[in-house]
């Protein structure tokens, strides 16, 4: 057997063994691979701005935000349909990210992260003061009750599947060999007809897209929003997290990311308060040792890959 | 009468604080070309030494200083030779991520030993106010935070300026090789920097404490509010500070007095994307 069937072959037992979990009823290993599913989702989107087309956000909060937020309005205030509302909160957040993407793309580097953590917290403070969104108090979502959990389930996992096979397709197409042609020279690129500036803003509405939606189904499943939490820099922690230990740069990292932070944080969860200090311990011990992630450094030694993109 | 100059003065005072608060970032930036996102947790962790102290020995919070100061210099020290320089001319990311791990770690290491409730470094001025011929009140402390600010940014000019330590740092900042050399250690250099830098966030983190109230999760908003100042007044550019700490301090209180209190920070951050998207290289900053 050729190694492209292996590995299609895997890939697709892997799924079959995924989509059978509802039926084993035990919501907490449900509520376990949801979670894996939505932060792996998150962190493929930071992945794609930090790892492959440079741009450190430090905001991605700002779309969880928005997503949370525009389902919780639009399914508690209006009575829209659940999923619909998720799919909107994707569409506000796409809009978000094209208004502020005028100033936002004059900043680079350090400054860009900053800029773009600075609109979240701007965020924060403007909906902890509207009394549309009940100020600081927050919203119960009380619709997403109505959803069964397996539904929920489902959902996030294709919104998993999707970003990492969306980040893929990118990837693959012709934007993927511009954004390697800026990072390995981006002067050079521009002088070949890359337009920069189109590829960096093509991954920054796709990652506010699939960001907008995978923060409301993480918000079906949390019930609650409150501004500072949902606009918070916390999520940014997280996300950086999880890219690091997995490896930044490569298109499995965010999955082996996802699962080790979340196992952790499940594990970690009776010693309250450790659990950040710990994983603060193992990035820093990470960016020492295996600066290209757990993926980054297997690719590196045995030249395999399960999603690479490298053309054979 | 003249009620309207009240936000202004004191927020021109209050911005002599913000910039002591930004300049250590400032000169890290300009020094190592680095950004140390755990600033804001150093700042705490000095607010949290000196209530420490206060509480074993009973001294004025001003006084504590004296045993903060030199703890700081040494820590700072440490974290650039221990974490810092082991990264150091491997680009932006691994030192922002470094120092980002260090400020969740800081952060949450005061979490457990502190608890979340808000503390404050008691003492007699923040009660006083002046009163300036009946016409507005200014908190005494903010006249103390003012003076101190223009003392340490004034010290440190002259020290960059006259020592020999001050030059090296600035040979190491303008031409690394060529520092390298004349005999210059730029990993030493480059740590006593770091720790140059953590003395003035403890001595901000103080003045802080005595201000205002602080959880161990203050750390984030003091850092936001460095980046302020330190953007728009250009990084690396020590005059650029002080003059960015008073803007962002007058934009802040006079945002809130026009506005209402709760968007006093909103105001600020405003001010700081406008400068981000018109000047990102900052008002006095070189491009």
């Amino acid at each position: 057997m050729s190694a492209k069937r292996i590995r299609f072959i895997s890939i697709l037992l892997a799924l079959a063994v995924l989509l059978t979990i509802p039926f084993g009823d035990s919501p907490y290993v449900m509520t376990v691979w949801l979670l894996i599913y939505v932060y792996a989702a998150l962190a493929s989107m930071w992945n794609l701005l930090a790892g492959y087309s440079g741009m450190i956000s430090l905001g991605q909060q700002v779309f969880i935000g928005l997503g949370g937020y525009t389902l919780a309005v639009l399914s508690v205030n209006y009575g829209l349909p659940i999923f619909l509302s998720v799919l909107l909160g994707g569409m506000l957040s796409v809009i978000f990210a094209v208004l502020i993407s005028l100033p936002i793309f004059r900043m680079k580097g350090v400054y860009f992260a900053i800029g773009t953590w600075i609109i979240a917290e701007a965020l924060g403070i403007c909906f902890s003061n509207w009394g549309y969104v009940r100020y600081g108090m927050g919203m119960f979502i009380q619709p997403a009750y109505k959803l069964s959990m397996s539904s929920v389930y489902y959902a996030a996992m294709i919104i998993c599947i999707g970003s990492i096979a969306l980040v893929y397709v990118l990837l693959r197409s012709k934007l993927g060999l511009a954004l390697m042609a800026i990072r390995d020279d981006d002067i050079a690129s521009e002088t070949m007809g890359v337009n920069i500036f189109r590829c960096k803003f093509t991954c920054f509405l796709v990652s506010a897209f699939v960001t907008g939606i995978a923060a409301g189904i993480l918000y079906l499943n949390a019930i609650f929003i409150q501004p500072f939490e949902a606009f918070g820099i916390g999520w940014s922690v997280k996300l950086l997290f999880i890219v690091i230990i997995g490896g930044i740069g490569t298109v499995e990292g965010p999955i082996v990311g996802a699962v080790i932070f979340v196992l952790l944080q499940q594990y970690l969860s009776e010693y309250v308060g450790y659990n950040l200090i710990i994983l603060g311990i193992i990035t820093i011990m990470v960016l020492f040792f295996a600066p290209k992630g757990i993926i980054g450094t297997i690719q590196n030694r045995f030249r395999v890959g399960l999603l690479s993109v490298r053309r054979q | 009468m003249l009620r309207f100059l009240e936000p202004i003065i004191n927020g021109f005072l209050l911005g002599g604080l913000y910039a002591v608060i930004g300049i250590g970032l400032s000169m890290i930036f300009g020094i190592i070309r680095q950004v140390n996102l755990a600033h804001g947790e150093l700042m705490i962790l000095a607010s949290y030494f000196s209530l420490l102290t206060l509480q074993l020995l009973g001294l004025h919070p001003l006084l504590t200083f004296l045993f903060v100061l030199p703890a700081m210099f040494i820590f700072g020290y440490l974290i650039q030779a221990l974490l810092f320089n082991r990264v150091m001319g491997k680009g932006m990311e691994p030192f922002l991520m470094i120092s980002f791990g260090l400020s969740i770690i800081l952060q949450n290491a005061l979490l457990l030993i502190f608890t979340p409730d808000a503390r404050s470094l008691q003492n007699i001025l923040v009660i006083q106010s002046l009163n300036v011929y009946n016409l507005f009140h200014v908190p005494l402390i903010y006249i103390v935070n003012f003076a101190v600010s223009i003392l340490v940014i004034g010290l440190l000019h002259q020290f960059m300026k006259r020592t020999y330590l001050g030059w090296a740092i600035s040979a190491s900042a303008e031409d690394l090789s060529a520092a390298k050399l004349m005999g210059i250690n730029p990993k030493r250099v480059y740590a006593l920097a770091m720790g140059i830098a953590a003395v003035t966030a403890a001595i901000s983190g103080v003045l802080v404490g005595m201000t205002f109230t602080f959880y161990p999760h203050s750390g984030t908003q003091y850092l936001i509010i460095a980046f302020g100042v330190v953007i728009i007044g250009g990084l690396g550019s020590l005059p650029g500070t002080f003059f960015g700490g008073l803007i962002l301090g007058i934009s802040q209180l006079a945002g809130g007095h026009i506005i209402g209190p709760g968007f006093q920070l909103l105001s600020g951050y405003i001010i700081l994307l406008v400068v981000l998207t018109i000047r990102p290289q900052g008002i006095l900053g070189r491009g």
